[in-house]
Order: C-alpha cells, then sequence, then structure tokens
C-alpha cells in the first residue's frame, strides 16, 4: 500500500503553544484513517495541515515536512490552491453555500474555470450519486441548499468536495452535528467512498472510529501516542494511555 | 498554472483596495476644502460677533496736535501709520473681493476714539480695531473713499484738519445669533424628544406584548420614521406646527419653537432606537433580581433597568445632537433662513447650518464664511462622533 | 403603569400618519380649492407637465420626476460598486490594525451634514464638472449641472451603502469561507461567489437606503443642481431640477399658491419614496431566496 501523504518531524505553533510535538506518520492510499483523542490533543491541528487550512490562521509557526505525492506542500513554490483540489475537506458543522443544491455541488469545478454546462451536469450528477444523495434531490436540484436536512447537507458537503474529484478527503468530525440515523447514512458513505479516496477522518466517537477505518492514530496533548492498524489499536493496544482512552478512563 | 492564478488573485485585490480608497480620499477632500477656505475668517470676532455689519456716523471735534502719536512697534508692516491721528489702517477685502480699509490699529487718546454721533449728538461713538473705514468727509472738503487704499487715506489724513463726517462700520458676518439658536434647539428638542422617546422604547421593551397586533403596528410605525426625508420633516413642520404655534404666541410664521418641535419629531426614532438598544443590553437577571427583591415591574424598570441604560440613552442624545446641528432642510421650512442677530424664541432665526445654507444661497455666495461656519460644525460632529465611540466602547459592551 | 405608558408610545408611532395626512391635505390644496386669489391648478397637468411653472397656475412636475430618478439612478450605479468593495475591503482584506482606520473614515463621512456636502458640492464638484466640460469644449452654467448633482449623491451615499455592507459581510458565516478555500477556490473567488453572494440580502438593504437617502436629500442637491424650468433634462452638463430642489428653491413667501404647490412636490417625493421600498423590498426577498 502507497503512502500518500506523509508527515516528518512535525511541530506546530499557535502563538506560543506547542500544538502538534514531533509527529511522524503517513497515510496509506484508498484506506480510512481515524485520528483520536481528547479534545485539544491536536487531531483536527493536523487535520488543517495537511491542506494548509492553517494558513488562515495568524501566529502560527510550522516545522518539519508533509510530503503528498512526494512533494513537500509547504514549499515556498508549492501551490495552495492546487493542493487544495486534490485534497478535499468535509467540516464538522455542514456548511452548505446559500445557493442551489446544483451550484453547491457545481461551485469548485466552476472554480477551476469549468464552464460547459453538460459537462457540470454530468460532474454533479455523478457527485451527488457518489454521495448516495442523488435520489434524494434530483428533482430540485434548483432549490435552496438550506432547505435539505441536517445529514443531506452534509451529504451534499461530501458531494461538493468529491466534485474536484480529489484523491484525499479529510473529514473534521463530519457527524458531530447529525443525529444517530444521519450518523449511520454518512458512515455507510464513507466505507463506499474509500473504494475511489483516502479518507482521513477526525473523530470523537470511539465506535465510530472502531467501525469505519482501517488504521487509527492515537493523539494526547500534541504528541502521537500510537498508531497502527484498527484492529490491533482498539484490542491490543500497545501504549498504556491508548488503552486508557479507549476504554473511557479519561477524554 | 500557479503563478498566473496567484497574480490575478493578487491584482484583483490590489484593484478593490484601490478602489477602496475613495473614501479616505472623499474625506481628505472635504476637510482640505473647508481648512483651506475657511480658516481665514476663524476667529473669536466670529464666533461672538454679530451678523449684521452695525453702521456708524459721526464727526469729529477733536483738537488735533502736530505728531503727538506713536507708532506702535508690533504694528504688520503693510499697515499705514498716522502719527496724527494716532491711527493705523490696512488694505483689505470682503469676501466678494471688494477692498476696504480697515482699522488695525488706534490710539485710546486718538480723537477718533471718542467722537459725537452725528444722528445723536449726545451719544457718542468711537472708530476701534477691526472696524472698516467707509468714508471720511474732511473740513477742507476732500473725501476719503475706502476703495482708494489705505496710503492715500492716511495722507489725507495727516494733511486734514478736521473731519467733518465720517462713517464707519463694524463688520459683520458673525455667528453668535445662530450659536444661540443652535443651542436653543438643541435644549428645547431634547426636551420634547427625549422622554416621549424614553417612554416609548421603555414600553416597546418592557411592557408590550410583542405578539399583539397593535404593538406590531406600533413598532413598524415608529421604525418608518427613520426613513422619512428631512426636507418632509420641515413640510409637517410648516402644515402643523407653524399654524399651532401661532395660534397660542404672537408669532408669524416660522420661529425657533416650531423648529425644536419638528426636529423633536425628527429625533425622536434615534432616541427611541438608542434607547431600547439599552434596553435590550440588559441582561435578564438584572430584571429578575430586582423583583425577586420584591419590586415591582414598575420599580424595577425605573430604578434599576433605566439606571444600567443611561449609557446607550447618553448615546442617542449624541447622535440627536448631531442631527439637529446638521440638519438643513427641514429648517429652511419649519423656521426660515432668515438670520438674526437678537434671538427671540417666537420668530425666526437659524442655525448654524442654515445659516451655511443662507449666506451660499445669495447672488454672492461667501465660501469663506460658510467654509468657517463648516469648520466649527465639523468640530462639533467629530466631538459628538468621539463620544458615541468612548460610551459604546466603555459601558454597552460591559452587559455583554 | 403599563397602560399610561401606552400613551407616548401612540404619540411617537402617531406622527408618520400625521405627517402624510398634514402634508397630502396641504399638498392636495391647490388642486381643491381656488385660494388667495389663485384659480385651482389642473391635477393632470401637474402630473404630465414637462415645465414647471406657466403663469398664471399651470405646474408641471412629470419632468422633475423623471430628472430625479435619472439622478439618483446614476448616483447608485456609480456608488454601489465603489461602496460594496469599500465594504468588502473593510471587511476581509484590509490587514487587522486598519480595520478601525478605514471604518472610522467611513463613518465620519457618513456624519457630514448634507449642508457641508452642499458646500464642498458647489465650491469643489462644480469646478471639477467645469474642467471636465471644458475638456470637450462645453460651457455649463458654472459647473451646477446634472453631473454635480450625480456625483454630490454618489458621495453622500457612498458611506451607507459602505457601513450595511460591513456589515451585512461581517455577519456571512466564516465557516463558508473557509469551505470554499477547501474546495481549491482563490480568495477573489470565494470573496465574490460565497462572501458577497451571501451578504446580498443586507448589502440590498445598504443600497435601498442609500437610494431613500438620495431621493430625500434636498439641502446639497439644491445647491448644485440648478433650477431648470423645463425638461426632461438627461444632457449631464445642463443644470436640471429635482423635487427637492423644487422645494428648496426659489421660495418666496410662505403662504399662497407657490409655496402650497412645493407640499405636493412633497407628496409626490413621499410616493416615490414609498414605491422604490416597496419596489426593492420585492428584489431584496428575490435575492435572499436561498439565504
Amino acid at each position: 500500500m502507497p503512502n500518500v501523504i506523509e508527515i516528518k518531524n512535525l511541530t506546530f505553533k499557535y502563538k506560543d503553544k506547542i500544538a502538534l510535538h514531533n509527529i511522524d506518520i503517513a497515510f496509506p492510499a484508498r484506506q480510512v484513517t481515524a485520528l483520536i483523542g481528547p479534545s485539544g490533543c491536536g487531531k483536527s491541528t493536523l487535520l488543517r495541515c495537511l491542506n494548509r487550512m492553517n494558513d488562515l490562521i495568524e501566529q502560527t509557526a510550522i516545522s518539519g515536512e508533509i510530503t503528498y505525492e512526494g512533494k513537500d506542500i509547504y514549499d515556498r513554490y508549492y501551490d495552495v490552491i492546487e493542493l487544495r483540489t486534490k485534497i478535499g475537506m468535509v467540516f464538522q458543522k455542514p456548511n452548505p453555500f446559500p445557493m442551489s443544491i446544483f451550484d453547491n455541488v457545481a461551485y469548485g469545478p466552476r472554480c477551476q474555470g469549468v464552464k460547459e454546462k453538460k459537462k457540470l451536469q454530468e460532474i454533479v450528477k455523478k457527485a451527488l450519486l457518489d454521495a448516495a444523495l442523488y435520489e434524494e434531490v434530483k428533482d430540485r436540484l434548483k432549490e435552496s441548499a438550506m432547505s435539505l436536512s441536517g445529514g443531506q447537507q452534509q451529504r451534499l458537503c461530501i458531494a461538493r468536495a468529491i466534485a474536484m474529484n480529489p484523491q484525499v478527503i479529510l473529514m473534521d468530525e463530519p457527524t458531530s452535528a447529525l443525529d444517530p440515523i444521519a450518523t449511520a447514512k454518512i458512515e455507510e458513505l464513507i466505507s463506499d467512498l474509500k473504494t475511489s479516496y483516502t479518507i482521513i477522518i477526525v473523530t470523537h466517537n470511539m465506535q465510530q472510529a472502531a467501525r469505519i477505518s482501517d488504521f487509527t492514530a492515537f493523539f494526547l496533548m500534541g504528541n502521537l501516542v500510537e498508531y497502527g492498524e484498527t484492529d490491533q489499536i482498539f484490542s491490543k493496544p500497545l501504549q498504556p494511555k491508548t488503552e486508557e482512552y479507549i476504554t473511557g478512563r479519561f477524554g | 498554472m500557479k503563478t498566473n492564478r496567484h497574480r490575478l488573485d493578487k491584482i484583483y485585490l490590489s484593484l478593490i483596495s484601490f478602489i477602496s480608497l475613495f473614501g479616505v480620499v472623499i474625506l481628505v477632500l472635504v476637510f482640505a476644502y473647508i481648512f483651506n477656505k475657511g480658516t481665514r475668517l476663524l476667529s473669536w470676532n466670529l464666533i461672538v460677533g454679530d451678523y449684521y455689519p452695525e453702521v456708524y456716523n459721526a464727526r469729529s471735534d477733536g483738537v488735533i496736535g502736530e505728531n503727538m502719536f506713536v507708532r506702535p512697534e508690533n504694528l504688520s508692516e503693510n499697515a499705514w501709520f498716522s502719527a496724527k491721528w494716532g491711527i493705523a489702517l490696512e488694505d483689505n477685502a470682503d469676501f466678494e473681493g471688494k477692498n476696504y480699509i480697515k482699522v488695525v490699529y488706534i490710539d485710546k487718546n486718538s480723537p477718533l476714539a471718542n467722537m459725537p454721533d452725528k444722528n445723536d449728538t449726545n451719544h457718542m461713538v468711537g472708530l476701534k480695531k477691526g472696524h472698516s473705514l467707509d468714508k471720511v468727509i474732511f473740513t477742507n472738503n476732500v473725501i476719503v473713499l475706502s476703495r482708494e487704499g489705505a496710503q492715500n487715506a492716511i495722507l489725507l489724513f495727516d494733511e486734514a484738519e478736521g473731519i467733518a463726517d465720517i462713517i464707519f462700520s463694524k463688520p459683520g458676518n458673525g455667528i453668535r445669533g445662530s450659536l444661540i439658536t443652535t443651542g436653543y434647539l438643541i435644549l428645547f428638542t431634547l426636551i420634547i424628544a427625549l422622554p416621549l422617546g424614553i417612554f416609548t422604547a421603555i414600553y416597546l421593551n418592557e411592557f408590550a406584548n410583542p405578539g399583539r397586533w397593535y404593538v406590531k403596528w406600533l413598532r413598524r410605525l415608529v421604525e418608518t420614521l427613520t426613513g422619512v426625508p428631512s426636507i418632509i420633516y420641515g413640510l409637517f413642520g410648516a402644515a402643523l406646527f407653524i399654524p399651532f404655534i401661532s395660534s397660542i404666541t404672537s408669532s408669524e410664521g416660522g420661529n425657533i419653537l416650531t423648529g425644536a418641535l419638528t426636529l423633536s419629531v425628527m429625533v425622536l426614532p434615534i432616541v427611541i432606537s438608542a434607547t431600547e438598544d439599552a434596553l435590550k443590553a440588559i441582561p435578564d437577571d438584572f430584571r429578575h433580581a430586582s423583583l425577586a427583591l420584591g419590586a415591582n415591574r414598575s420599580q424595577t424598570t425605573f430604578k434599576i433597568v433605566l439606571r444600567a441604560a443611561i449609557p446607550g440613552i447618553l448615546s442617542g442624545v449624541l447622535l440627536s445632537i448631531g442631527r439637529i446641528i446638521g440638519e438643513s432642510a427641514a429648517l429652511i421650512y419649519a423656521v426660515g433662513t432668515a438670520i438674526k442677530d437678537k434671538i427671540i424664541l417666537t420668530e425666526k432665526s437659524t442655525s448654524l447650518s442654515v445659516f451655511i445654507w443662507s449666506v451660499m444661497s445669495g447672488e454672492n455666495p461667501n465660501f469663506e464664511l460658510a467654509a468657517s461656519v463648516a469648520i466649527i460644525i465639523m468640530i462639533f460632529v467629530l466631538l459628538l462622533n468621539l463620544g458615541i465611540k468612548i460610551i459604546s466602547s466603555k459601558f454597552i459592551f460591559k452587559h455583554n | 403603569m403599563p397602560r399610561l405608558l401606552l400613551i407616548p408610545a401612540i404619540i411617537s408611532a402617531s406622527f408618520v400618519i400625521l405627517i402624510i395626512m398634514f402634508v397630502i391635505q396641504k399638498g392636495a390644496s391647490p388642486f381643491l380649492f381656488s385660494s388667495y386669489g389663485d384659480q385651482k391648478v389642473s391635477f393632470i397637468r401637474f402630473m404630465m407637465g414637462q415645465t414647471w411653472f406657466i403663469p398664471p397656475n399651470e405646474y408641471g412636475i412629470l419632468y422633475i420626476v423623471i430628472n430625479t430618478v435619472y439622478v439618483v439612478s446614476l448616483a447608485a450605479i456609480i456608488s454601489s460598486p465603489i461602496a460594496i468593495f469599500s465594504g468588502l475591503f473593510i471587511a476581509k482584506i484590509v490587514p487587522k490594525i486598519f480595520k478601525n482606520l478605514f471604518q472610522t473614515v467611513v463613518e465620519l463621512l457618513a456624519a457630514i451634514p448634507s449642508i457641508i456636502y452642499g458646500v464642498f458640492g458647489l465650491g469643489v464638484i462644480t469646478k471639477f464638472v467645469v474642467r471636465i466640460a471644458s475638456l470637450g469644449g462645453i460651457q455649463t452654467a458654472g459647473g451646477i449641472s446634472g453631473m454635480a448633482t450625480v456625483l454630490v449623491l454618489a458621495v453622500m451615499i457612498y458611506p451607507t451603502i459602505t457601513l450595511m455592507s460591513v456589515t451585512a459581510i461581517n455577519t456571512v458565516d466564516h465557516d463558508l469561507g473557509k469551505a470554499s478555500l477547501a474546495l481549491g477556490a482563490t480568495k477573489i473567488q470565494t470573496l465574490f461567489k460565497v462572501t458577497l453572494a451571501s451578504a446580498k440580502p443586507g448589502i440590498i438593504t445598504g443600497i435601498v437606503l442609500g437610494l431613500g437617502r438620495a431621493l430625500g436629500e434636498a439641502t446639497a442637491v439644491s445647491m448644485v443642481a440648478g433650477n431648470a424650468g423645463s425638461g426632461p433634462v438627461f444632457d449631464l452638463f445642463k443644470t436640471t431640477r429635482t423635487l427637492t430642489s423644487t422645494m428648496l428653491l426659489g421660495i418666496k413667501e410662505t403662504s399662497g399658491l407657490d409655496y402650497d404647490i412645493r407640499f405636493s412636490v412633497g407628496v409626490v417625493l413621499i410616493f416615490i419614496i414609498i414605491a422604490f421600498n416597496i419596489l426593492l423590498g420585492h428584489f431584496k426577498k428575490k435575492a435572499g431566496r436561498f439565504a
């Protein structure tokens, strides 16, 4: 299994606080990797380093190396916009744009200069099909995305990311704002998606990590404590801290 | 690919930033213009002086000695001094560019400092510093005219033996009357608008049931007032308040009271929304704590809630004052445009803004005078804005 | 107590009704009665007229309405894009330390009274118009013109629209911008396609407020518009006449037909403002469809 993203010796500072400390990790292609750990452990920060969303926050400093397809993404000449078209992201709260369902999904391709109507329709249809939303919305693509339910909105956001045809999809606690039924649908979707995409998901929910991921990384106070196959992490963790966390003794 | 897209993005961002400098440019231009035009006339005399010039007509019986006066040392180089009469004159130009002779110095023992008034010989008048010398007829029948210049005048003065007739004037263009009028307008407007506005806000925010149909209508109607243009307020004031005040006083036509009534309707929405914002910012804990201590709702409102809302009400007051100082269109209709030096509440007069309108709307607009009054108005506006900023940063956010 | 407080509330609310009543009452009188020895004015000719005054009793206002709508629209067309860009600049582009400075500049512009804009208009903008006109060899009445009116109005509504745009843009959810950037959109694409699109209803409200201010603006406009006796005037270098300048200019006495007819002009202004608000409220609903 080739690795899509490799991180070497990554340290990330926010103001004077160290948020990530000497992280070494690699994410294998077409697998689901879950990042777990208590609040403030740095898992979301790590996720946002991968598509350089942390660039938007002031007073941050980063050292170490993150390579995507063998290229250092923090290189001065690396095109961050290009990067974000290859690495999509789904946020904690569903955040569709206040426009029609169609325009939401077509947004990314349009920004990349796709203008042809037929092509856009194709892209949108495929993305919605992949996100298992097409059947529910095919008759109302022109309606506002705000009219969808929370779970549908989140799947729309996934479709929006898929429409860019990325290699990697980052998910930052994508189900934390959803009810159990909507959550189940998203989890099912994630399992389907991993045949074509590399998925890195931050989650608070242990069971979710165990259910959907192939690999799991456990973070604690900015450190990567343990990383391995999900089955191993949940059945025979090597580190005592990991065991304490997954058995619910803290967090 | 990368460089192109990023460069395009940068170009657009710089373009937007450049266009956004429009506001700064306009502000600088406005300030530069009024300060450039207005500073020359800006003086204490402008603030305390009358608008209308006062013309004196006198003759001099004074005995003139030979060259008994000494030229004071601090006199400017442009001034022409007469050692015989103890006066110094200078050429000056009024706003229309007409030349006149300005008295820049007069010795207190000069015969010209104390002369019998031609119209009333028991009354003494005197030439003073700052006066304009309009016309002099000497006893030898030589005539001095203002437009012939100061040097010529001094030469003729030095040759003359006595003065048969002298006309001089205290220059006008002062704004004292308009300043006082503005003060009156602020005072009476607030006296009317504050209680009405505050009580309305208290009712709407503290007592009214927001679901009721008539409360919705009350609110909608009050909010609609905000969008009424000031000239419409003026028409309203002229149509309602002028006949009303005329019927209860001896006044005829617009006056300061009708102006204040009109302005109070105009600032009403400002007072109401400022008070309501302040009331909304007060946490319900405040009210509950007072109610829990056994105070009833009225007591709670007037003793606790209203006191906490004072900073917000104050910023409403400052906003209203700013609106009153700046208002012109409404007052042109509700009061009129006649500039007055003697201020009577039941007569016409101008606020500072209408004063500018009056001096600008004649045949020869007086830009300099208008600009100096504009400077004074802008100073008020800046101070008021500063006050509002201070209040909102110190008090209002405390509640949140 | 609450019952007693209802009284000031009712008084405050009644003023809008009183304003409309009294202005209409006085504004209608020239058409209904022949007073002061004047004949009744024809309402039809008043509404359709191309000349302000034909002695002894004919007044016409249609061309003035057209002039007003014309200059106000041009002012909004010039001012709105600049103001929206400025709003975007203040809310999203300018470095944080300068944000307050630019915001304060716009707030100050909003606080400058219209009489001062009038002095500025007559002292600076008309001179500018004269210069522009002379480039094309055109004579103007000392710069007093439709163009001067448009420029003064554009300057005056700029702060209104800018401040509303800033507020509207600031209320847009930050997550939307992040989502757009995460999709590989550039900053400009994000600002225009997401931020501005989401802030549209608020920005349109700002434009409505700006239009309202422009329509009702009297003093500054009267100082630079001129007093064209007939029209409509589309040539921007010629003097024009708006509803408000008609009301303010040339008042000789405070009674009689020539005075009362100005209230009729006021009534027309009131109805135009109401119509504008309804029209743009409708647009706003359309724009806010997805919000």
